[in-house]
């Protein structure tokens, strides 16, 4: 799902700040921020809006669905409606949604008869430990090689390294995933098929390299699937900055090669990967969807693919509106850091 | 401008990144050939699941995993046997029953104690069957189970008698779990209560905890009345993916698996230590025709063809379709083909008439039978309805399942020979249900899995399964059929005692039902399982004969393993290997298709490797 982000948002990570550059010159960081949290909040309540209707205009009656093959009579239909609630109009389920809202519920899940809020606090420690590793692995990997491979551009490394990484990049996140099982839980058997753990009760250190063993599988596809982006980006504006004056200056000064890459161009060229980094974290965040279904990772992604059986339209609703606002918030920082990091888009 | 130093930083950086993921690989304890039967010195059984659980309350619960977990966790009073699925003694060692069906006693073993110690009496089973009937949120699992109880009473702690609203043949006691009035009667809201650690049950084993989303650990009761079993434990372990689940079964981390696929049910044939399973199945396929859909008043619904109301119509769509041919084509020989749809795994019921009453492959005659009906062919061939319309039916195939499409693609070649022009609209389950439910059909592929008393499918068959209102509400019918003469039989069979007397009724109603075709049975299903031999034995399968592992209605086959001893295994491979030549030599079980797919994986990715890396010699295209 990430994958897709690239092209738009790797444009995106920048015009629209320098319109704003041009636009608003003078306007203080407090006026600035101040635009960026509103526009984020009035993206927060459309999404909010939204999510409530998206899911209840598709077809489908979810009692029936549910309950579909079993030995249900009439009556048990009707009264699982009213349990559920779906009894009521939709405008009335709306305003329910709406007067719970402020207290952070989310509903109750059609099929787990749980809050969804609690449902998703259950899942999303495993998310963010399975995204933040395989973001930060990405992002290290990424820079990396694309610093390297811009700065040998053309050379054999540039080459291979670069199209590798096209290729993972392009290569559906599910069939990775199953290939990976294939050889190393099935016939390699050295790593675990799928799993947050294998659930002999280990604690401490044991359980620790259990649970790492179970990372291991599915780091290593959503890495592969998404370094690219990182990659790309560095070697671009690396690239950029390569016949930049300031460079002449500083090998004038007789600084070594690698030193006039690790200590002038690569600082000057990180500055669009910030924010394209933020960017993608959201969009990471809610790309977990295939690879926990695949690895059987029981996360956020995990709950979201199950709710899509019920379906759990209050489940369904509020993954949605979580990844939403996990994505509307690395935006948001984005946003910030940028401007912060950045003296050219300050105020001048 | 090279850096002169990245040749030396590469291999270390690759060289750590390998050691990290090998020495993650390396740590003991994991993913062993050793088999997690042997975890810490016990036998544990370990059974991939797939489907969802919602909550393990017998009285809420609705989902297949948790409703079969359950059937480990609580003794009914009357349980199935494995043989064929006919009532046996369970918490009631005997039941009599008045003669006009309405009273049934049963006289409960004494002696017999919940997993906690405390005795098991009839005040368990009375206070059960009172909270369904009772309180509406403890009947949503199976309130239609004691829809027909009028009151249940526990005169004496060994007995308990339940009078009945109507005479039934049916058993009352199969299917309901019966829970401990000590632990249920003190919770504020039974219905809330999630049920899912330390539980005090009844049957062979009892659910110990629950790990949302990955585990179910149950221990063994010692106090089951059949005996405590001989497994350690049973571990259910969630794999969203069927895939994974294999291979998980070939490393030797999962014991056992249902619902394979027949590509992977095949792969898994020549592994070693693996066993596969193709277990007769409880579920009938089929072609689902809308007959002329009304309500319980008799006012037309939905938007049905008229056509379709025409039996001769209905039977010549089965006589056009080459039923064993598509079953080959679909199931690959895993299946039976079906004459109704009750399955052959409970041949009491199952309808099994003279061959030549069965109608086969035979579009000549379909075509002379649509001929004689006053079915005249158009000039494009297709024939025309009694409106002067061309017959143009639709059928709505699930996108979520991939067998829809491919039987449609078979289908609409072998109508369009009679004259019927087939328009195919796929869709996804949510919206073919709303269009089943309002009657909005022509055809639509049908399926149920069945329990071993027909009583409740053939009910769904009967006039008053039909929708009060037009827009489907109030209605359970399986295809909107309704015929009063089969409506008579029904109630007839609900009430007949004699179990002989019954089966005959119940034929006769299959018989009508297969004449009027309201639908079109193709098969019945074989459940496709694996398990791993070399760990575990003795799983009993259900019926006993050619029937499944997984997916039972019993606690059988769970009940009956053990761990496999040296001669299990021996029997085991002789008898998935007769010849003793395969099997033995693939070291690991990767298949030849595995390795195709890796060697195609490797030349795409070179190839497509060596294609990008010569397009991009020119270094300045970079710069734009």
């Amino acid at each position: 799902m990430s994958n897709t982000l690239i092209d738009s948002d790797a444009v995106d990570a920048v015009e629209p700040l320098e319109g704003d550059r041009d636009a608003r010159v003078g306007s203080s960081f407090g006026q600035f921020a101040a635009r960026k949290v509103g526009g984020a909040v009035v993206s927060m309540v459309m999404v909010v809006l939204l999510g409530f209707f998206a899911f209840r205009i598709l077809p489908g009656d979810p009692v029936r669905t549910m309950t579909r093959g079993r030995v249900m009579s009439a009556e048990q239909l009707a009264a699982m409606k009213h349990q559920l609630g779906l009894d009521k109009s939709v405008l009335q389920q709306f305003w329910i949604y709406l007067k719970d809202l402020p207290q952070g519920k989310l509903g109750t899940s059609y099929v787990y008869k749980r809050p969804v809020s609690d449902l998703i606090m259950d899942h999303l420690g495993p998310t963010l430990l399975l995204t933040s590793i395989a973001a930060f692995v990405a992002i290290v990997l990424g820079l990396w090689v694309g610093q390297k491979a811009a700065w040998a551009r053309g050379s054999w490394f540039d080459r291979t390294h670069t199209a590798t990484a096209l290729i993972l990049w392009s290569v559906p996140t599910f069939w990775l995933g199953l290939i990976l099982l294939l050889v190393f839980a099935g016939w390699l058997q050295i790593l675990p098929p799928g799993g947050y753990d294998s659930g002999d009760g280990s604690t401490g250190l044991a359980h620790v390299l259990d649970v790492a063993q179970h990372l291991v599988l599915p780091v290593i596809t959503m890495v592969a699937v998404t370094y690219a982006q990182y990659l790309l980006v560095m070697r671009a504006s690396l690239i950029e900055e390569m016949d930049a004056p300031y460079l002449v200056t500083a090998r004038a000064k007789g600084l070594r090669e690698d030193l006039v890459r690790r200590r002038h161009a690569v600082p000057n060229a990180l500055l669009p990967t910030v924010t394209l980094v933020f960017l993608h974290l959201g969009g990471l965040i809610a790309g977990a969807v295939t690879t926990e279904t695949v690895f059987s990772w029981p996360g956020l992604g995990w709950l979201t693919y199950s709710a899509l059986d019920g379906p759990d339209l209050p489940l369904l609703q509020g993954t949605f509106v979580v990844f939403s606002a996990i994505v509307i918030l690395m935006n948001l920082i984005a946003d910030l850091i940028y401007r912060f990091l950045d003296p050219r888009v300050r105020a001048l | 401008m090279r850096s002169p130093a990245h040749r030396g930083v590469r291999p270390i950086a690759a060289t750590a990144t390998a050691s990290a993921v090998l020495a993650l690989a390396g740590v003991p304890a994991l993913a062993s050939t050793a088999s997690a039967v042997d975890e810490g010195g016990k036998h544990i059984l370990k059974v991939a699941y797939s489907s969802t659980i919602d909550t393990f309350n017998p009285f809420v619960s609705i989902y297949l995993t948790p409703t079969g977990i359950n059937r480990m966790v609580y003794e009914n009073l009357v349980q199935y046997s494995a043989k064929d699925g006919s009532p046996i003694p369970g918490l009631a060692e005997s039941w009599d029953t008045s003669k006009d069906g309405k009273t049934w006693t049963f006289h409960i073993r004494p002696g017999m104690k919940w997993s906690d110690g405390q005795p098991i009496t009839s005040a368990d089973p009375q206070w059960t069957y009172t909270q369904m009937m009772t309180n509406e949120a403890m009947s949503q699992a199976n309130g239609s189970l004691v829809t027909n109880f009028a009151k249940v009473s526990a005169p004496d702690p060994d007995t308990l008698v339940i009078t009945m609203k109507e005479g039934t043949a049916v058993n009352p006691g199969i299917e309901i779990p019966v829970v401990p009035k000590h632990v249920w009667s003190k919770l504020k809201n039974p219905a809330k209560f999630d049920n899912s650690k330390d539980v005090v049950g009844s049957g062979p084993y009892v659910l110990e905890s629950y790990k949302p989303s990955q585990q179910v650990v149950l221990k063994p009761n010692p106090n089951f009345w059949r005996g405590k079993p001989k497994m350690d434990g049973v571990t259910y372990v969630n794999f969203k993916n069927g895939d994974a689940a294999v291979q998980g079964l070939k490393a030797g981390t999962i014991d056992l698996i249902g619902g394979l696929e027949v590509p992977q049910f095949d792969a898994l044939k020549d592994a070693k230590g693996v066993t596969v399973n193709s277990g007769s199945g409880r579920r009938f396929t089929g072609l689902g025709l809308n007959p002329g859909a009304t309500t319980k008043d008799g006012t037309p619904m939905g938007d049905g063809n008229p056509v379709l109301k025409d039996p001769v119509v209905r039977r010549a769509i089965r006589q056009a379709i080459n039923i064993p041919a598509l079953m080959d084509k679909m199931l690959q020989g895993h299946g039976t083909l079906a004459t109704s749809f009750v399955p052959a795994v409970f041949p009491q019921w199952h309808w099994h008439p003279d061959k030549s009453k069965l109608a086969t492959y035979e579009p000549d005659a379909a075509n002379a039978a649509l001929d004689q009906a006053g079915y005249k062919k158009g000039p494009d061939g297709i024939r025309l309805g009694k409106d002067g319309k061309p017959i143009v039916l639709r059928l709505l195939g699930d996108n979520s399942d991939s067998t829809d499409k491919q039987m449609a693609d078979y289908i609409m070649p072998w109508l369009k020979k009679i004259g019927i022009k087939v328009d195919l609209q796929m869709s996804d389950g949510d919206a073919i249900s709303v269009d089943l439910q309002k009657a909005n059909y022509d055809m639509y592929f049908t399926g149920w899995s069945l329990g071993s008393d027909p009583d409740f499918q053939l009910g769904i068959n009967t006039c008053s399964a039909l929708p009060v209102k037009p827009n489907g509400e109030g209605g359970t019918s399986m295809d909107f059929w309704c015929d009063k003469k089969f409506d008579k039989l029904y109630e007839e069979q609900h009430a007949e005692l004699d179990q002989g007397k019954r089966e005959q009724i119940v034929q006769k109603m299959l018989a009508m039902h297969y004449n009027a075709a309201p639908s079109i049975d193709f098969w019945y299903g074989d459940s496709l399982e694996a398990y791993r031999s070399d760990h575990v034995a003795g799983m009993i399968k259900m019926p006993k004969k050619g029937g499944m592992l997984t997916g039972q209605s019993g606690y059988w086959a769970v009940w009956g393993a053990h761990p496999a001893n040296a001669q299990d295994v021996k029997k085991a491979e002789s008898a998935s290997n007769p010849t003793g030549s395969a099997g033995n030599d693939d070291g690991g079980g990767m298949g030849g298709g595995a390795w195709a797919g890796i060697i195609a994986a490797a030349v795409v990715v070179l190839g497509g490797g060596g294609f990008l890396a010569s397009k991009k010699k020119k270094p300045a295209d970079d710069r734009e």
